[in-house]
């Protein structure tokens, strides 16, 4: 592992122009993810017609790059202006937004600096180690029905973050999948709800959904205080988190590492639901869970570690079975494809060098973000400064253009402010936006994974159960179903 | 009526419609696949089967419990403060914000990026009660400027140009100035 390493350090470091577009994609992941309304999505929406000239290791490596860098640069947007950059970066803003609002923006912003960097890192590290020998392992044993089952189980524990009920939760989950029910369906390409557009063919893609869901109605929300009076400036600050206050949730770090590589395994729903476990968790673990949600430094910690932990992990699926693990991965798949390769195991035979440019890429872009996130945050935390009225129209053009660009079609931005609207009143009635983009993600791959296995084994269900990885992520995810179903009858309700 | 609010009853009824309206709207393409038994409306209709379920095990909790948060749920937070809306200029002022985006969005291929989005900025400072006209024009022009400076002139970003005339002129005048100016460095 350490001679593939150095070598791919060696072709990274030993080409200025491969140089070039290393540095071009931290400091571009680090700059799109921390302007509001704009994401490490629509810079690689833009760039993408432009990997077609750069050789298949140097466009992969470049988005690789962007999604480490920019998975921190989505903090940055939810800890100012509570818009996660992307849905990963959605629980960061449970805390991160009070800390901004009792002036401790500083704190926030530097502890999520510190802990993507060591979350990301460490993730690099077990990445490399734990690929390849799991991409072998899954042209074994991994087909369609595991997938879905791995879909099924990951649907399951999203449905119990985020909404105000688990009932709520769900219902958030099946309307994302709803939604992703909309254009061509995976098996005969049938149109399904394009209700006579023919640019719905296509389907709902993820970055207006995102976009709409997340930003618009984030400031459709503000817009509205502002409207009614009660809106109030965050306060600026720029303190840094002291390396003692850091060191008191070494526990919370560690924890959060293990939670976000395992979470990240799940395609799809990876760092997202990495985030918020490892928030989850940290609740769960603390003695004053009481003050999570009002401004505590561990909630930041725990969800910006575990969802760069989780960035690594992301990659495994995609490497080893040529699953996306969201939206920035799937435009990756387009990269290989458009150099005519498949991610898949038969990328670790066919292309090793590849791999290995793209894993040390990660690993020092992981390492970047200290030393880049630092300097650069201290700049980004003036955009508090701004006054809101000229903040929130610069924030919905960006969004428009970045919903706009991902496809070249207008209806996108339609799509985004109609999903602003329903996202603004969804929000309002305690339903989860995260839930909902999370069934939108995983819809799709969910639906063909279960027809292709049910083409598989005959449509004999019990045919599911005497594979044992499919057994198991069912059970788990009934389990959790079940789990939660029994809270919704015998749990109290909080006191409002 | 035990503790449902109208909000609930609201709720329920807009969940059970998305469930028929789309239940009804499947049979347009209820075509069997040769290779699929379930055919493409197999899976949308599970999905709003248990939308529907769902939908009622809500009314139930929110009949039975009221609509407050249930305990343990990670990431859900009651509204830190609730905006009580006491008049119809509230409302309609709510209504703008809502809606000028999306006329915004729905100009777009008609007028074209160039041409409707400095309208728009001005628009939406106006509806989120802005009223120095200089804030606003100063504002709209730096706004424009940066947009265009960033995505037309650095990243060379194909924007909508619309197909109205005159809105499709002023979009290919933009174009060819940048062209001009690509020519000139």
């Amino acid at each position: 592992m350490i001679e593939n390493f150095l070598a791919g350090s060696a072709t990274l470091f030993g080409d200025p122009f491969t140089i070039g577009i290393f540095i071009f994609g931290v400091l571009g992941g680090m700059l799109f993810g921390a302007i509001p309304g704009v994401s490490m999505l629509t810079l690689a929406a833009i760039l993408l017609p432009f990997t077609a000239d750069l050789s298949p290791a140097q466009g992969v490596m470049l988005f690789a790059v962007i999604y480490c860098t920019g998975t921190y640069g989505g903090a940055i947007t939810a800890i100012l202006f509570n818009i996660p950059g992307a849905p990963e970066n959605a629980p960061t803003a449970f805390d991160g937004y009070p800390m901004t609002q009792k002036g401790m923006a500083g704190k926030a912003v530097g502890a999520a600096v510190l802990c993507s960097a060591i979350g990301g890192v460490a993730s690099a590290l077990v990445m490399m180690s734990a690929t390849e020998p799991l991409a072998q392992w899954a042209i074994m044993n991994i087909g369609p029905p595991e997938i879905f089952a791995l879909v099924f189980f990951g649907l399951a524990v999203a449905s119990s973050v985020g909404g105000r009920t688990i009932w709520k939760g769900w219902l958030s989950v099946l309307l994302g999948l709803l939604i992703a029910t909309i254009g061509q369906d995976p098996v005969g390409g049938i149109n399904r709800f394009n209700f006579g557009y023919s640019d719905l063919a296509a389907g709902i893609a993820f970055v207006p959904a995102i976009l709409g869901f997340f930003a618009v109605s984030e400031i459709f929300i503000q817009a509205e205080k502002n409207v009614s009076g009660k809106y109030s400036a965050p306060k600026f600050n720029v303190d840094f988190p002291s390396f003692f206050e850091l060191w008191a949730h070494k526990i919370a770090v560690v924890r959060s590492i293990f939670v976000g590589f395992f979470c990240g395994i799940l395609p799809g729903i990876g760092a997202t639901l990495a985030a918020f476990m490892g928030y989850g968790e940290a609740v769960r673990w603390s003695k004053d869970k009481n003050e999570f949600g009002t401004g505590k430094l561990e909630g930041v910690i725990s969800s910006e570690t575990a969802n760069n932990a989780a960035t690594g992990a992301a990659m495994i699926p995609l490497l080893a079975l040529g699953l996306p693990g969201g939206a920035l991965t799937a435009m990756m798949v387009a990269v290989f494809q458009m150099h005519d390769l498949e991610p898949g195991p038969l990328v670790f035979y066919n292309s090793p060098e590849l791999i290995w440019i793209v894993f040390a890429a990660m690993f020092y872009a992981n390492l970047s973000i200290l030393f880049v996130g630092l300097i650069e945050t201290k700049t980004i935390l003036y955009l508090l400064k701004i006054p809101f009225q000229f903040l929130a129209p610069m924030i919905l053009m960006l969004a428009s253009i970045g919903a706009y660009i991902s496809r070249g079609l207008v209806l996108d931005v339609i799509v985004m402010f109609i999903a602003g609207i329903i996202g603004f009143l969804l929000r309002r009635s305690g339903y989860s936006i995260p839930g909902i983009v999370l069934g939108l993600i995983l819809g799709k791959i969910g639906e063909q994974n279960f027809a292709q296995g049910m083409q598989m084994v005959h449509y004999d269900l019990g045919t599911y159960f005497s594979r044992p990885i499919c057994t198991i992520l069912i059970v788990a995810g009934v389990l959790t179903l079940l789990k939660s179903l029994h809270s919704a009858f015998f749990q109290k309700t909080k006191i409002s | 009526m035990g503790k449902l609010g109208r909000t609930d009853i609201f709720e329920a009824v807009f969940w059970l419609l998305i469930a028929i309206i789309f239940f009804a709207f499947s049979f347009n393409f209820n075509q069997p696949i040769e290779i699929y038994k379930f055919g493409a409306t197999g899976w949308p209709r599970v999905i709003l089967f248990l939308m529907a379920l769902v939908a009622l095990g809500n009314f139930y909790q929110a009949y039975s419990k009221g609509s407050t948060a249930q305990e343990g749920r990670v990431g859900a937070k009651e509204n830190d403060e609730p905006i009580e809306y006491t008049s119809t200029g509230q409302y309609i002022k709510t209504g703008m914000i809502l809606i000028l985006p999306l006329l915004y969005g729905l100009s777009l291929k008609p007028v074209g990026f160039y041409s409707g989005t400095p309208i728009f900025i001005a628009l939406i400072m106006i509806a989120w009660g802005e009223r120095r006209i200089r804030f606003i024009l100063t504002n709209t022009i730096l706004i424009y400027a940066i947009l265009i400076g960033l995505f037309m002139l650095v990243l060379n970003a194909p924007l909508p140009q619309g197909n109205m005339s005159p809105f499709y002129d002023i979009s290919a005048f933009m174009l060819k100035t940048k062209t001009q100016l690509d020519q000139l460095f």
